[in-house]
């Protein structure tokens, strides 16, 4: 009995006939999920990691220490940082020169984690396609433009700071605190 | 002389506007093809082009127009040039006689001619399998003569396929000739005319409807298409026999295919579904008074009946996998071929004994 039946099912190509309903049923209720790229996009998540950029406070001095543990803890090395004393201030240090090569970023969001002036930040641009991958490999200058025109809002440069003080993790007092 | 030429240049008028009428549907397939599998996957198919993508087929015809025309290195130049045409031209000679609408004559200065079809030979379904079967050669032969082993193999499997599925093909329409007793395919169509009872899918002694399934499987395996479409299966072989061709000899690959898929629809309608016959006895517009637009009436019975088979193949790629070579070969000898010949032993003993249903 199981057998006919098996071969009833075989001659009236029934399981061609309900993967064809399937199909049929999917034409009948059209609902696409695709998106229109470029003319509609999607709603990014609160968290999400996109291009690189290097921050200033309020009043345009940069962030950055030029301490190089973004360089440490970055795992593709994409990241490379000359560091340098501030002219005029030697117990102050900056990045001198500054490159990230983006074609090997993973977008891991290390970098931010260690940084401890908050000196970089995740914007939520992703469309960087260019036509040249040296496009790609960015300096000091392209990344402090892009950190300008995705974080409009820069806080307060701390006046309490003792010239010789270093400050750690008092940035962005908004979010939770990293645990210490 | 006169005489003469007028009759060319009507000849020429019709085969200029069936001609005209493939191409412009080629164009619509293409499009509909990628809307209806987009629309069958969840997706929206092209979208860019135009409202909706409706101007796609111009856009990709225009781009494979402009497209550099690639030769490979030790190919063999003659036949790699005429490889596309050999595919081409077969699948475009079977439409001239295909009946595309009624039966009739038409007197204009003393020449007799029929509007609807090219010419009515009385050998009509023979002629189309026999240049289908060249068809085969311009797979072949391209596949070879592209010097690529891709384009090698997915010329072999074509050339097994398409003579094991002819086969099947010409044995399927036997049981519809048998009934008719006619090869002219205008004749066939004509002695479906009446209810829809009488199309031979349906027709008394002997219904059709195992011939027509091994005909429509055994069509679609013979285009080569999605599930049998092993000559140019893309995750096996690149693109099969057209893996080395680009631009306008693609375009030609390209619409032999698609010419073919409508010539296939057109045989299965003018077959089994009675062609330009209404489901019902007469047409509508007749009945109303307009004796003379009749024709309107069955052509759109005919592009709907042609159009569901296209539909069908459509349909099939969005739901089946691919078929393995053997699964293919055992399928197209051990399955379709016993189902064929029995179908023609069985309708020949049920013509013989109601010989004038």
């Amino acid at each position: 009995m199981d057998r006919l039946k098996q071969w009833l099912k075989t001659i009236t190509l029934y399981e061609i006939v309900v993967g064809m309903k399937a199909t049929l049923s999917h034409l009948l209720n059209y609902n696409p999920v695709t998106l229109q790229y470029p003319h509609e996009k999607r709603t990014l998540p609160d968290n999400y990691r996109g291009m690189l950029a290097l921050l200033r406070y309020d009043d345009g001095t940069e962030k950055c220490v030029g301490c190089d543990l973004c360089e440490a803890a970055c795992p593709s090395r994409v990241i490379r940082v000359v560091s340098a004393e501030v002219p005029g201030e030697p117990t102050k240090r900056y990045a001198k020169e500054y490159y990230m090569d983006m074609t090997r970023c993973l977008f891991c969001g290390m970098c931010v984690d260690a940084c401890p002036v908050d000196a970089l930040g995740m914007t939520r641009e992703f469309e960087w396609a260019v036509y040249d991958k040296r496009q790609l490999h960015l300096n000091k200058q392209q990344l402090l433009a892009i950190g300008d025109r995705s974080f409009p809002v820069r806080e307060k440069r701390l006046e309490l700071q003792h010239p010789n003080t270093a400050f750690f993790n008092v940035a962005f007092k908004h979010v939770p605190q990293k645990p210490v | 002389m006169t005489e003469l030429g007028l009759r060319f240049i009507l000849s020429l008028t019709q085969i200029a506007v069936v001609v005209l009428i493939v191409i412009v549907t080629v164009l619509i397939l293409t499009l509909a093809e990628r809307k209806v599998l987009g629309w069958m996957q969840d997706r929206m198919g092209p979208m860019e082009v135009g409202p909706y993508g409706i101007l796609q087929p111009f856009a990709d015809a225009i781009k494979l127009f402009f497209k550099e025309d690639i030769v490979p290195a030790g190919a063999n130049k003659f036949l790699f040039t005429a490889a596309p045409l050999l595919a081409l031209i077969p699948a475009f000679i079977g439409f001239a006689v295909i009946p595309w609408g009624p039966d009739w004559t038409v007197e204009l200065n003393g020449i007799v001619y029929k509007p609807f079809v090219i010419s009515d030979i009385n050998i009509g379904i023979l002629y189309i399998l026999a240049f289908a079967s060249l068809g085969a050669y311009g797979i072949i032969l391209g596949g070879w003569a592209s010097n690529s082993k891709y384009s090698l193999l997915g010329g072999l499997r074509s050339a097994a396929q398409v003579i094991s599925y002819e086969l099947n093909v010409g044995l399927a329409i036997i049981g519809v000739i048998i009934l008719a007793g006619s090869l002219s395919l205008v004749q066939i169509t004509n002695a479906q005319s009446g209810w829809f009872w009488h199309w031979y899918l349906f027709a008394f002694p002997a219904p059709q409807i195992f011939a027509f399934v091994v005909y429509v499987i055994s069509s679609v395996a013979e285009t080569n298409r999605v599930p049998f479409d092993l000559p140019e299966a893309e995750s096996e072989l690149v693109a099969g026999f057209f893996t080395e061709y680009s631009g306008l000899r693609f375009a030609f690959f390209y619409l032999a295919e698609y010419a073919n898929m409508i010539l296939v629809s057109c045989i299965a309608a003018a077959m089994f579904l009675g062609g330009w016959n209404a489901p019902y006895p007469g047409t509508i517009l007749d009945l109303l008074g307009f004796p003379s637009l009749a024709w309107i009436e069955n052509t759109m019975w005919f592009a709907a009946k042609t159009y569901f088979f296209l539909f069908l193949f459509f349909w099939l790629r969005a739901t089946l996998p691919r078929l393995r070579y053997d699964q293919l070969m055992r399928f197209g000898w051990k399955v379709m071929l016993p189902i064929a010949l029995a179908n023609i032993v069985v309708t020949s003993i049920a013509v013989y004994l109601f010989p004038n249903s």
